[in-house]
């Protein structure tokens, strides 16, 4: 292997001047600030409210939904191993037998604190039958006390996959 | 004294307190907003009032008012509470009373008297200046140090040192300027730089000496704790420096002393270097002379600027989705702007038309001349906020480095150079 010289700058008169270098630095933010004066559509901040996010993916964990069947039943069988895995002690399942064919529990209720989540995806990765997502897209969820940030399962049902990720 | 000279004092001290103290909000917007735009980023525009945001400007008056009802908490720890107290208020007054002594306008003759168009009418002028800059870092010492914390002392030990040794460069290079002009009233200096070299460039101080400009300039920054210069304040390493303890206006009026600090420093270098209220390639003569031409120079180049600023707005002004208060905000301000530019071209027609008398003639030439004077001043102001965007802060050795190695010498140098010349030239 051949020895990588790294070249030393700050030696030479211009360097130690700094004026050139400042001059520069100035120049470089002055074509910024123009720039982004004469029209600040070239701004690249997004006015949030009226602007939103489109640039979600599958990888980014929203608001929490539970999954249903072709008919509209939950695939939750009550196994408790989201609620076994979640870090923050935030999940809360009651089960309950079930009498379709799809399995032998279900959860009467299903209850998630997000004032409590930390929204690591445990739960996510837990779930054997792919019953729990996070897929939803929702990143801005608010509430007026704090027992409106608990959901239950209905309100967990009623959420579906984000129109921005592919549907399939 | 007469009633004349009584309301040009008060139009004085007034033009001084709003440039002084009164453009902090404007200084703090310009600050967001210029910082925002060199990093590509929007900055704070949407605090508003009706329709009316203004690009922002609302945002810094909200945030003194917040400044101003929040709780005004003295930690318990604190064992001299006087000098607490009264170090934001000695920054806060040294700031301002700097601005006293710049001349905004050439001397003024009402009716054969003469007025000097300044808020103090004395003739100390830079060394007016030199004992408020250097006054106001008492505040500075003297909240750090009765702030009872470590960071608040060496925040302001920090400035005490940066004073100590810039502001001798600073004197250094204030004295090779003396020399060339031969006065410390600040309205013969700006006169001194009245004329021109061979017709072309004018006779401002930056071109008679460029060395103590770039020296003068870089000592008023550190000067006025400004970045690359705020160590004092040293964010990163000393949670806020001199101001850790303080809260409410008391760190308000810091902050107000911080952008007062700014406001004469831009001006005093605008004095100095670049030619104050002489408006290039105009002595106050030629303008008395040519009022008529100035006027109609002012006739046309009004509407070309309303023009450009309204079509400036109506692009920009816009927001997205269904909210329509920003098309209003833009009409408003349009509609009010050309009124505004009518009326004052009707008035200037006026002029033209009826004559002005030799005090018109006068008044005129001074309004001319402080609106020259205010646009060399916003600009040095945006010079100011500019560096602090670019320029990184300094380490604390390099500071002191810069200051004693390079600055003092380099001042003391063209002294020598100055003085040769002088007594070489004899005059």
């Amino acid at each position: 292997m051949g020895i990588q010289v790294v070249p030393r700058y700050g030696k030479s008169f211009k360097d130690k001047l700094y004026l050139p270098a400042i001059a520069g630095g100035m120049k470089t933010t002055l074509k910024h600030f123009i720039h982004n004066l004469k029209d600040n559509n070239n701004l690249r901040t997004m006015q949030y409210p009226e602007v939103q996010p489109t640039d979600l993916n599958e990888r980014y964990r929203g608001v929490h939904r539970l999954t249903k069947h072709e008919d509209g039943s939950e695939k939750c069988v009550a196994c408790f191993m989201c609620a076994t895995a979640c870090p923050a002690d935030c999940i809360f399942i009651e089960a309950v037998e079930r009498f379709d064919e799809y399995a032998e529990k279900r959860p009467k209720e299903f209850k998630i604190d997000l004032l409590e989540c930390v929204f690591c995806r445990y739960c996510v990765e837990a779930c054997p039958c792919d019953a729990i997502r996070m897929d939803t897209g929702i990143f801005s969820f608010v509430a007026s006390s704090r027992e409106d940030f608990v959901l239950d399962k209905k309100a967990l049902m009623t959420n579906e996959r984000s129109k921005d990720l592919n549907n399939g | 004294m007469s009633t004349s000279s009584i309301i040009i004092i008060i139009i004085n001290i007034v033009i001084a307190v709003i440039l002084a103290v009164g453009l902090t909000p404007l200084f703090v917007w310009w600050e967001r907003r210029i910082s925002a735009f060199m990093q590509d980023r929007s900055g704070p525009n949407r605090c508003h009032i009706g329709p009316f945001r203004l690009g922002g400007v609302i945002q810094s008056f909200a945030d003194m008012l917040k400044l101003i009802f929040k709780e005004d908490f003295t930690p318990s720890h604190i064992k001299y509470k006087f000098l607490f107290t009264i170090s934001p208020v000695i920054v806060f007054i040294c700031s301002f009373l700097t601005f006293a002594a710049i001349p905004f306008a050439d001397v003024l003759v009402i009716d054969g008297k003469e007025n000097i168009m300044q808020a103090i009418p004395t003739q100390l002028g830079i060394m007016w200046f030199l004992a408020f800059a250097g006054l106001s870092v008492y505040g500075i010492i003297l909240g750090g140090y009765s702030s009872g914390s470590k960071y608040g002392l060496l925040g302001s030990i920090r400035a005490s040192a940066q004073v100590i040794s810039y502001e001798a460069a600073m004197g250094l290079s204030i004295i090779s300027m003396l020399i060339s002009y031969g006065s410390i009233h600040l309205t013969d200096i700006v006169n001194a730089q009245a004329g021109t070299y061979l017709e072309v460039v004018p006779m401002w101080g930056i071109f008679i000496q460029p060395l103590a400009a770039i020296i003068f300039i870089i000592c008023a920054f550190a000067e006025t704790n400004r970045a690359p210069f705020d160590l004092a304040e040293g964010e990163s390493e000393l949670v806020a420096g001199y101001h850790t303890e303080y809260s409410a206006m008391k760190f308000g009026l810091f902050q107000v002393g911080e952008y007062g600090a700014m406001s004469a420093s831009s001006a005093i270098i605008v004095t100095l270097f670049f030619g104050g209220y002489q408006v290039p390639w105009l002595d106050t003569q030629a303008i008395q002379s040519n009022i008529n031409y100035v006027i109609l120079a002012i006739i046309i180049i009004l509407p070309i600027k309303v023009y450009f600023l309204t079509s400036w707005m109506k692009k920009n002004n816009k927001a997205i989705g269904s909210d329509k208060s920003r098309e209003k905000e833009t009409k408003i301000l349009t509609s009010s702007f050309w009124f505004l530019a009518i009326t004052i071209t009707i008035l200037l027609i006026s002029f033209l038309v009826f004559g002005l008398g030799t005090n018109g003639v006068n008044i005129a030439t001074a309004i001319i001349q402080i609106g020259t004077f205010l646009i060399k001043f916003f600009m040095m102001a945006f010079v100011y906020i500019w560096v602090r965007w670019t320029v990184l802060r300094f380490r604390y050795d390099q500071l002191q480095m810069l200051g004693w190695k390079v600055l003092i010498p380099l001042a003391l140098l063209n002294i020598m150079i100055t003085a040769i010349f002088v007594v070489v030239r004899g005059s």
